[in-house]
């Protein structure tokens, strides 16, 4: 029996956060963070790592990426163009592995969630906000750069393909405040 | 090597302002959610709800806001783990002004 569309993620008891997807959410929720981890390996493939350097987490990349959602997920720390290199050099492989560790924590999660319930400790439930956050902020990056305007994303005809995109925007949003309350309700 | 009076002048300036406090700035962002933005303070800096809740609207309505000072190492640190979860932050020395 599939479930009904989630209610959100609630507090259980002293270390648990549940949620229960509908079988559309489950899957939905999955690509997002697959595609998260994929856009994060490609950056890293395209640094042509010393095997050496990167294994003290030193990369070859000492620009921002190319790419405008990795620009956001892997921003500038100065915004001094040659302190920015530096310290993107030493601390952007560390940062990018990190994120890659959030959204790879969801997708374990989503995957072994066959009856659609997620139940997530404290730890699991950070990662979990930090991989909703992401996923927010490259779609929020992909609908700004077609130009729209929150109103104008809210006129948008109904065949529109920009349209379904909001909307998961908006319903991860509500997902994860839902997320961040259950946290806080200590 | 021949060190002129403006080398170690300059030489002098940098020992001291390695002791200058450096600022971690969080800028506003049209997509992190305000709760989402107070938690994160709370959780990486163990700020009260109210402390939090005051920078998250500091930053929401001025666009931006200092969150800690310190040392550079520190900074870097800190500007690392809010980076981590998503908070547009930057460092710089103190005496660049806001």
């Amino acid at each position: 029996m599939t479930k009904d569309s989630t209610q959100g993620f609630r507090r259980h008891g002293s270390d648990s956060y549940i949620a229960d997807f509908a079988e559309n959410e489950r899957v939905v929720l999955l690509n997002l963070a697959e595609q998260i981890i994929e856009l994060l390996a490609e950056r890293i493939d395209h640094a042509q790592e010393d095997p050496l350097a990167a294994m003290v987490g030193i990369t070859s990349n000492d620009s921002p990426p190319a790419d405008e959602v990795l620009q956001r997920l892997l921003p500038n720390a100065y915004t001094d163009d040659v302190d920015a290199a530096e310290f993107r050099r030493y601390t952007e492989a560390t940062l990018s592995s990190k994120k890659k560790t959030h959204a790879m924590a969801m997708r374990i999660h989503l995957k072994g969630a066959h009856d659609g319930t997620v139940d997530l400790d404290r730890e699991s439930a950070r990662a979990w906000l930090g991989a909703l956050n992401d996923i927010r902020l490259a779609l929020g990056v992909r609908l700004s750069v077609a130009g729209q305007s929150r109103e104008d994303l809210e006129l948008l005809a109904p065949d529109d393909p920009m349209r379904g995109m909001y909307a998961v925007y908006g319903w991860l949003g509500w997902l994860q405040e839902s997320l961040i309350f259950a946290l806080m309700d200590e | 090597m021949v060190r002129t009076a403006d080398k170690i002048e300059e030489e002098i300036q940098t020992v001291f302002s390695t002791d200058r406090p450096w600022i971690t700035i969080v800028w506003d962002d049209p997509v992190n959610l305000m709760s989402y933005v107070t938690y994160v303070l709370m959780e990486l800096f163990s700020f009260s709800k109210d402390k939090a809740t005051e920078l998250m609207l500091r930053i929401h309505n001025e666009g931006k806001a200092v969150v800690s000072t310190g040392s550079r190492e520190e900074m870097e640190r800190d500007v690392a783990r809010l980076h981590e979860f998503g908070l547009q932050a930057t460092l710089q020395r103190d005496d660049q002004g806001l």
